[in-house]
């Protein structure tokens, strides 16, 4: 987190520590006598080829990502209202504090079978169902933030009269920052996991979905390419998105040149 | 604006007695008296910025406040930090970070500017909320002589010009006189005004 937002010369061993994973990979695959409990590197990269040629990856690869950023936006959101309000508010946090507790303590097997039980199998039960587990993992980083903010450029904010959406968008939500980046990197990555549990248990299409079906038929290598490749998409959306993100909104910790 | 204060307490210790202060548009004050006597606290009733008080305050001027640290928004750079909490556009910033010497600073963010030119920017961003009365609470402490020196014949020059009042609490003499402001001592305990 504090070293990013300086370029790091770290590609060289990281490059080298995937091709040694591949590597071994490759070895294991031919050592076992049953291709199907593991396949080689090239028969899941063809598998992906495949997929990607019927359109069926971009379809399935959508779906799935389409609910991750639902249910992102939705827990941040709701994540960053409640903790800002129980940072700030002694009240508010002595309320809310035991419903925040139990919500992460809830497995979230628990919260995603209640949902579908009570909402019903959609769309909306299934996103409602990942940000619930995500919600309370964001409230806690982000009432730590709101608990040290500034008090100088509190009362700065109060003589100069600045009005409210001034005072969150320009002094409280910078403040933030370390804790919003760290609580969005570290939820986009539990977030996709808990979504394709969710298509496991109740959706027709998505990861998750094909996942299911794959493994009726003790397909590894299916699952592989799937799996693989909706690792690729999330590495992809931190690189280019989230990493460049933080690193905007770092810029001013910067010294003069 | 006037403070008629009756009491000012911290749990059962009282910092301040009965006291009357009244500035006028044009007229300055200076608050004088050592450290920890409640000089920075009757600044913050008169402000507004504390409420817990006994006694009333009246008067519907414009203030801008100078604190004692520049307490600028370190993620925005020198011209948002004036148009953002003024409400001000980028114009009248400028303009104001010129007067105060800041010309070509514009972009830089504050931890890229000395302490003195933070606070110079502090200063241009009081004056360009267009106040009526301008409050300061130690605004030249922490600076080199010759920096303080010149801060405050840029305050007097500022303050001309825009025709605002001044309430300056410093623990110098001097820079009350520099400033040609009436001079008020606050002592005793509970401390109250009085004038020299």
């Amino acid at each position: 987190m504090s070293d990013a937002g300086k370029p790091r010369s770290g590609a060289l061993p990281g490059l080298l520590s995937v091709l040694a994973m591949l590597a071994l990979w490759t070895v294991a695959s031919q050592l076992t006598d049953r291709p199907q409990t593991l396949p080689a590197p090239w028969h899941v990269a063809e598998r992906i080829g495949h997929l990607a040629a019927t359109g069926e990856l971009w379809f399935n690869a959508g779906m799935t990502l389409w609910r991750v950023a639902a249910s992102f936006v939705l827990a941040m959101a709701i994540g960053l209202a409640l903790g800002l309000a129980m940072g700030r508010s002694r009240g508010f946090d002595d309320w809310l504090n035991p419903g925040i507790i139990i919500l992460l303590n809830i497995p979230a097997l628990v919260l995603i079978v209640l949902s579908y039980i009570w909402i019903g199998l959609n769309e909306t039960a299934a996103i409602l169902a990942v940000a619930l587990n995500k919600i309370p993992v964001v409230t806690v980083m982000i009432r730590e933030g709101a608990r040290a903010l500034r008090p100088d450029l509190d009362e700065m904010a109060h003589a100069f009269a600045m009005p409210p959406a001034t005072r969150l968008r320009h002094v409280v939500l910078p403040q933030l920052a370390p804790q919003i980046a760290a609580s969005a990197r570290a939820g986009i990555s539990l977030i996709w996991k808990i979504v394709l549990v969710v298509e496991f248990l109740g959706r027709s299409n998505g990861v998750g979905f094909k996942i299911h079906l794959l493994f009726s038929s003790f397909d590894v290598e299916g699952v592989l390419a799937w799996a693989l490749t909706f690792v690729l998409v999330m590495l992809t959306i931190d690189l280019f998105i989230l990493r460049p993100w933080e690193r905007h909104a770092n810029r001013w910790r910067q010294d003069a040149a | 604006m006037r403070l008629e204060l009756q009491a000012k307490s911290f749990g059962p210790r009282q910092v301040l007695g009965s006291l009357e202060l009244s500035v006028s548009r044009g007229e300055r004050v200076a608050i004088l008296g050592p450290s920890g006597i409640g000089k920075s606290t009757l600044l913050r009733i008169f402000a507004g910025l504390d409420r817990a008080y006994q006694g009333r305050r009246e008067g519907g001027e414009r203030l801008a406040m100078v604190f004692q640290e520049p307490v600028l928004l370190p993620w925005r750079n020198a011209v948002a930090n004036i148009t953002i909490p003024t409400g001000c556009d980028i114009a009248t910033a400028r303009e104001w970070m010129a007067r105060a010497g800041l010309a070509g600073h514009e972009a830089k963010f504050p931890r890229q500017m000395s302490l003195g030119q933070q606070r110079r920017l502090a200063l241009a961003r009081a004056f360009a909320a267009a106040p009526d009365i301008l409050l300061a609470d130690e605004p030249y402490a922490s600076l080199d002589a010759e920096t303080a020196a010149r801060m405050i014949a840029l305050t007097d020059e500022l303050l001309g010009r825009s025709g605002a009042g001044l309430v300056l609490v410093t623990h110098d003499p001097a820079e009350g006189t520099a400033l040609g402001a009436r001079a008020l001592h606050l002592s005793g305990n509970p401390a109250r005004l009085q004038n020299s």
